[in-house]
């Protein structure tokens, strides 16, 4: 199992996101950073445009995790937490082909 | 053979895949803007009865041991078949669809698919790599999908033969009456490890979980309650092993109903990585199977009667399947595209079928489903992780640029 040690993001290869890895988070509900399971709460980071419209690309993170996530990623990032969410798989009619994530109970 | 090719969809325009896509989206939407307060109360009052049962059958048992023999008897045969219900309540309705993350929404902190231990020998984490990732992203795809069989039988005829399959019917019978203890090392990959192949580190891992949550099982279950009841320790040992095989045969059985019955399909790995969200809908209800009954069966069954719907929308909460399952059999009549469901007996009677065709070759028997494609053969093994996954590059140069 990955665990983030300044280089190694579990959804992550090499800055980009993995799509299978990123369906993997989803289903087996596991961080997208360490790879252990998800806590409650659950939380995502992203831009404030994906917090605008409430649906990410990043896979689900520990509180914990996000942080370091935006560390390394994208500082600018910003952190939501929630209860639980809903995994979208991307329609053939969508312009982003990328799975997003709704948080479903806010916090 | 991939979705687009099989027989039952071949009939569809590529609008028609997109609409039928886009009206369950609407029925998960509806579902999702719906869920609430009742449907809250009804996951509460399901944990509260079986929390009930499983108590009165504890206490039933350590209370009955001082009385007479004859009273003793029948409490505990009734403790023991309540103990049976409740660990089924508990590992059907309760565990299986909170570790879906059907009740995440609640935000309540015991009943989350992060933080539920369920009453049975495979730890949570494990479950949901094998069952919530992998069978329900793979569902009935050769290869993929190890839920197809559970490495122990032949059940689908692309599989290769090999004489030890002449043994299913015993090998079945063992899975049903074991079924904890078969799950609880089934996403270990045991054939992985004798070729070799399994990381040594994750195989340390997975065994130590699996030793202490097998051992907490045995513990509660063989020791500590059997010395509540102080001299008829053995009678008590004797109910709860009644009530463990009672749960494993009934949980294979509806599991087995829901992916062996003769409509439900397999397919291959071709265009799976870019399968539309309406293709895997439709991947979903042509590889699955319902069965009918009554409120209580379902709710017995975790609600996996409606197996179409739970692998539609895995992670939406079970005590709306039935209301789901109007509109999408609407949904399948209207696109006449088949929609798999019968009675419990039937449903199993085809898999008992299966499972005794499939013990012997291929040339020996008949096809009683849809054949998957020409000459498909599924070699011995499953695939690791690393093989299910190619590189792709989803967040371009913007994440990029910022590591």
């Amino acid at each position: 199992m990955s665990r983030v040690d300044g280089t190694v993001l579990f959804a992550w290869d090499d800055g980009a996101l993995v799509k299978a890895k990123v369906t993997q988070c989803a289903l087996s509900r596991v961080c997208g950073a360490c790879g252990g399971s998800l806590a409650r709460p659950v939380a995502f980071v992203g831009t404030a445009e994906e917090v605008g419209r409430n649906a990410f690309h990043a896979p689900p993170l520990h509180e914990a995790c996000a942080a370091d996530v935006r560390r390394l990623l994208d500082p600018s990032w910003e952190t939501v937490l929630t209860g639980g969410f809903e995994f979208v798989r991307p329609a053939k009619h969508d312009e982003d082909k990328r799975p997003t994530f709704e948080p479903n109970s806010l916090l | 053979m991939a979705i687009a090719d099989v027989k039952e969809y071949c009939h569809l325009t590529p609008e028609e895949v997109e609409q039928i896509g886009a009206e369950l989206d609407a029925i998960r939407a509806e579902i999702e803007e719906s869920r609430g307060d009742a449907d809250a109360a009804y996951i509460n009052r399901v944990i509260t009865v079986q929390r009930w049962m499983a108590a009165a059958a504890r206490i039933g048992m350590i209370v009955s041991s001082p009385m007479d023999k004859k009273v003793r008897g029948p409490v505990l045969a009734a403790s023991a078949v309540s103990l049976g219900l409740a660990k089924i309540l508990e590992n059907m309705e309760i565990g299986h669809n909170v570790m879906h993350g059907q009740w995440d929404w609640m935000n309540d902190p015991e009943i989350h698919s992060s933080t539920w231990e369920w009453d049975t020998g495979q730890p949570a984490e494990q479950w949901k790599h094998s069952h919530n990732y992998i069978h329900h992203q793979f569902t009935n795809v050769l290869g993929f999908d190890n839920d197809i069989g559970y490495g122990v039988l032949r059940m689908a005829r692309e599989q290769k033969w090999h004489p030890v399959n002449l043994g299913q019917p015993v090998y079945n019978a063992l899975l049903a009456s074991l079924f904890q203890w078969g799950v609880a090392l089934h996403d270990l990959d045991l054939e992985a490890i004798r070729k070799g192949k399994k990381d040594p580190k994750e195989m340390k891992r997975q065994l130590k979980q699996i030793a202490k949550k097998g051992r907490n099982q045995i513990l509660k279950d063989y020791v500590l309650y059997p010395a509540l009841s102080g001299k008829q320790w053995r009678s008590t040992l004797k109910a709860n092993a009644t009530a463990n095989v009672m749960r494993n045969v009934w949980s294979y059985l509806i599991i087995f109903c829901g992916h062996f019955p003769d409509g439900a399909l397999h397919f291959t790995e071709d265009e799976l990585e870019d399968e539309t969200r309406s293709e895997w809908y439709l991947r979903q209800v042509l590889g699955t199977a319902n069965f009918e009954g009554g409120k209580l069966l379902h709710v017995m069954s975790g609600n996996l009667g409606y197996q179409i719907e739970h692998h539609l929308f895995p992670d939406l909460p079970s005590n709306r399947y039935a209301e789901i399952s109007v509109k999408v059999r609407a949904l399948c009549d209207k696109y006449d595209i088949p929609y798999t469901t019968g009675p419990l007996h039937r449903q199993y009677g085809q898999v008992l079928r299966v499972i005794h065709k499939l013990s012997l070759p291929n040339k020996l028997t008949q096809d009683d489903k849809p054949p998957t494609g020409k000459d498909i053969t599924v070699e011995h093994g499953r695939r690791q992780d690393e093989e299910r996954q190619q590189r792709r590059l989803e967040l371009g140069g913007w994440s990029r640029s910022a590591s």
